[in-house]
């Protein structure tokens, strides 16, 4: 396999890693940012709960970032 | 740490209930215990709640009234806050309260009237002229709209008009108005409209005047606006009428600055007396509300609480001395997890610390009788802001804005919190910038040659110390060094998370919870087997025995967490190999801080490059992209340092407390 096909194939397995856990992410984020607005308005006490609460779901992103990282890490033992 | 309190019981003669209240209320160390529940289930009959007299409930509701009145006053007198002298306030608070409840009344209401003869009438004379402006104001370009329609009605003989409002939205409703008026004016009808702005449309009905009253009816009845002009200018012809609310518009301003003149000078002579009155009457009426709360024999009454420790001596001291032998205080002891789990907490931290119980602002106070971590958030927020941030710049702007906020904002004691936090999460930024050489990104160590660009395009670090095959180096490049750091983020997870089991086990052992121990114990082993076990990515050239170390520590961790909290133990033990992971965030998160620093000075560069013109815009998007960065630099890791605690480390252990410590006190005219 040619060092171009390896080089595309370590970038595109970095944009899985990143993307796939930046979509669940996302997906989370929405559920639990839209159920935390419904719980502020009833309890504006309750802000800081919900900050915490829509960051929980970004290590999954954060990791994929990190697998990202170390994937393009790999390029350069590419022969 | 969390301040030592004593459970006391106070019993005393029912004559001098009252007067003991106030006592009680005067030290202002008791934390009531509401003793409803209690007496509830009590099998005996012979305590019960204790009641006001009914004496004292009249007082109650005119205390009510009185308090109603103060405040509606000092809402239309608006005092300014930066005006306020505590001193004579505290001065008129002395004068006004008495033990008497119908002496300070009567003073009270003496007071107020006599600030009512001097308000009363410019109060109500603004809120007439401003509800007159805001009626003319909404009239007059109405008016001015429908003015000339009516000019053209005025020249049409036996014809009579009405004007209406409509919203611009509901414009379609004059067709039906225009069908339904010309079927009850045989089409001897008709209306003409014109846009007043954005959101209305006045519309003039034009119709022969033998149907007025069918069309007034008809309109009562289609809840459609009409302009009904107040009734001094209802009878003049609409120009005429025009032209004077033109005038009362420019007048009315006049008129309301003159009033306003009068009563700021009298909000400046009042507003002291006004809010002293206010806290007198509110600390009367908490000692009133209170009285519910206690219980009460044929003979005696109860009252229950807690205090600190330090408190109980001048509590007893003050009852003594002013009731003798008339009342007694008993200290119970709080040792019992449900009188811990009852007892309201307060915390008792060095100056430094106390700034980091913002903290508890989106959490509990932890729970009486355990650790209070504040002293762990203390040192571990800042290092992970730090850590993140990583950047002298972003250091120094952070540092000094909280500085500022610190400074400026002393009397505002969250405001003031944040402030501390902040400077110190900034000074941290800056330590660690200068750890990973970064001054607004990349552009300290490209303008000192440490950071250059191969001819393939890539970014070549030039250590000062070591290489990037040694750990030992300097600059410890972020973006170079990620495996590195993604490994010191893990140590600092395993001890980060360690401190938080340690207090979980000094609490199970608080608690003579040996499975609470053993659970925490194993999942200490699991986390440092974890960190030995994967040690030689680091180290290879140590043995591989370290490795099989590891391993082993991790199963014995997980048969201890079994053993003392069941296959519930297995799974935390195996849930806290992911927490620590989650660490990773601290690398993560700067990293792509950094990116976006490089990407801005990248960009301000090739901008810079294109002439005069150029370098403007480079400034601009330098300014603009390293803004954006220093927010979302600020707001992102402080969300994830505070995630890494409550979750990750505060999640092991922390059982937040029921109750904060709120005493029964006087606001002595200070609020």
């Amino acid at each position: 396999m040619g060092v171009a096909v390896k080089t595309g194939l370590i970038a595109i397995s970095a944009a899985l890693a990143i993307s796939i856990p930046a979509l669940a992410t996302a997906i989370a984020q929405g559920r639990i940012g839209a159920a935390m607005a419904g719980a502020i308005a009833e309890r504006p006490e309750l802000v800081g709960t919900a900050i915490i609460l829509v960051a929980i779901p970004e290590t999954m992103v954060i990791l994929g970032l990190v697998i990202a990282f170390i994937i393009t890490g790999l390029k350069t033992t590419v022969k | 740490m969390i301040q030592r309190m004593a459970k006391v019981e106070i019993l005393g003669l029912k004559d001098i209930a009252i007067d003991a209240i106030d006592v009680i209320h005067d030290q202002g160390t008791l934390h009531i215990e509401d003793l409803t529940e209690r007496i509830g289930k009590m099998e005996s009959k012979r305590v019960s709640r204790m009641e006001m007299d009914e004496k004292y409930a009249e007082h109650e509701v005119k205390l009510r009234m009185l308090r109603d009145k103060v405040g509606q006053m000092i809402r239309e007198l608006n005092p300014p806050e930066d005006h306020l002298d505590k001193a004579e306030i505290q001065k008129a608070y002395s004068d006004l309260y008495s033990e008497d409840v119908e002496l300070m009344t009567a003073r009270i209401e003496k007071s107020l009237e006599e600030i009512e003869r001097e308000t009363r009438e410019p109060v109500e004379k603004k809120n007439d002229l401003q509800v007159e402006l805001s009626r003319l104001e909404k009239y007059s370009p109405i008016m001015a709209k429908v003015q000339p329609l009516t000019e053209r009605v005025a020249r049409m003989e036996n014809m009579s008009s009405i004007a209406l409002i409509i919203e611009r939205k509901y414009k379609v409703i004059l067709n039906y108005l225009n069908e339904e008026i010309s079927k009850i004016t045989d089409g001897e009808c008709e209306i003409i409209s014109a846009d007043v702005d954005e959101e209305s449309t006045a519309a003039l009905v034009v119709f022969n005047r033998r149907y007025l009253k069918q069309v007034h009816d008809f309109l009562a009845v289609q809840d459609v606006n009409q302009v009904r002009l107040p009734s001094d200018l209802a009878r003049k012809p609409i120009d005429e009428a025009l032209e004077e609310v033109k005038i009362r518009i420019n007048e009315i301003p006049k008129e309301l600055e003159r009033i306003d003149v009068s009563l700021q000078q009298a909000t400046a002579k009042y507003t002291n007396k006004l809010l002293a009155i206010r806290n007198t009457i509110h600390d009367r009426m908490e000692s009133m509300e209170a009285v519910p709360k206690f219980g009460q024999t044929d003979q005696v009454f109860i009252i229950s609480g807690w205090l600190p420790e330090e408190s109980v001596k001048p509590m007893e001291k003050a009852l003594y001395d002013k009731f003798g032998n008339k009342i007694i205080l008993t200290v119970t002891d709080i040792h019992e997890e449900s009188d811990e789990e009852e007892t309201p907490v307060v915390l008792k931290n060095n100056p430094f610390v106390r700034y980091f119980e913002i903290i508890y602002l989106i959490s509990n106070y932890p729970r009486y009788g355990n650790v209070d971590p504040t002293i762990v958030f203390a040192i571990f927020f800042p290092i992970f802001f730090g850590l993140m941030v990583g950047d002298i710049g972003y250091g120094l702007i952070i540092a000094v804005a909280g500085f500022i906020v610190y400074k400026k904002m002393s009397d505002k004691p969250l405001a003031s919190m944040a402030g501390f936090v902040m400077t110190v999460g900034g000074v941290w930024a800056m330590i660690f910038g200068a750890v990973y050489l970064e001054f607004f990104g990349d552009w300290i160590g490209r303008w000192s040659g440490i950071i250059t660009t191969n001819a393939e395009g890539e970014d070549v670090v030039h250590y000062l110390i070591g290489s990037s095959k040694t750990i030992i180096r300097y600059p410890m490049d972020r973006l170079d060094g990620f495996t590195l750091f993604l490994g010191i983020c893990i140590i600092i997870g395993v001890v980060h998370m360690t401190v938080g089991l340690i207090i979980g086990m000094i609490n199970g052992r608080h608690e003579k919870n040996t499975k609470h121990i053993l659970e925490k114990g194993g999942m200490v082993l699991v986390l440092w087997g974890l960190l030995l076990a994967i040690s030689r990515f680091g180290f290879p050239h140590w043995p591989k025995a370290v490795t099989f170390i590891g391993a082993l520590m991790i199963v014995a961790g997980i048969v201890i967490g079994i053993a003392g909290a069941g296959m519930g133990g297995a799974v935390e033990s195996i849930v806290s190999i992911g927490n620590v992971f989650s660490y990773a965030r601290l690398i993560a998160i700067g990293l792509a801080s950094v990116i976006m620093a490089k990407a801005a000075n990248d960009l301000a560069k090739e901008a810079g490059k294109g002439g005069v013109f150029g370098v403007i815009i480079g400034i601009i998007v330098f300014i603009l992209l390293h803004g954006l960065n220093l927010v979302i630099g600020v707001f992102s890791p402080s969300i994830h340092a505070l995630r890494l605690h409550l979750v990750e480390s505060f999640g092991k252990f922390f059982e937040p407390a029921k109750y904060k410590y709120e005493p029964f006190k006087k606001t002595g005219g200070e609020q």
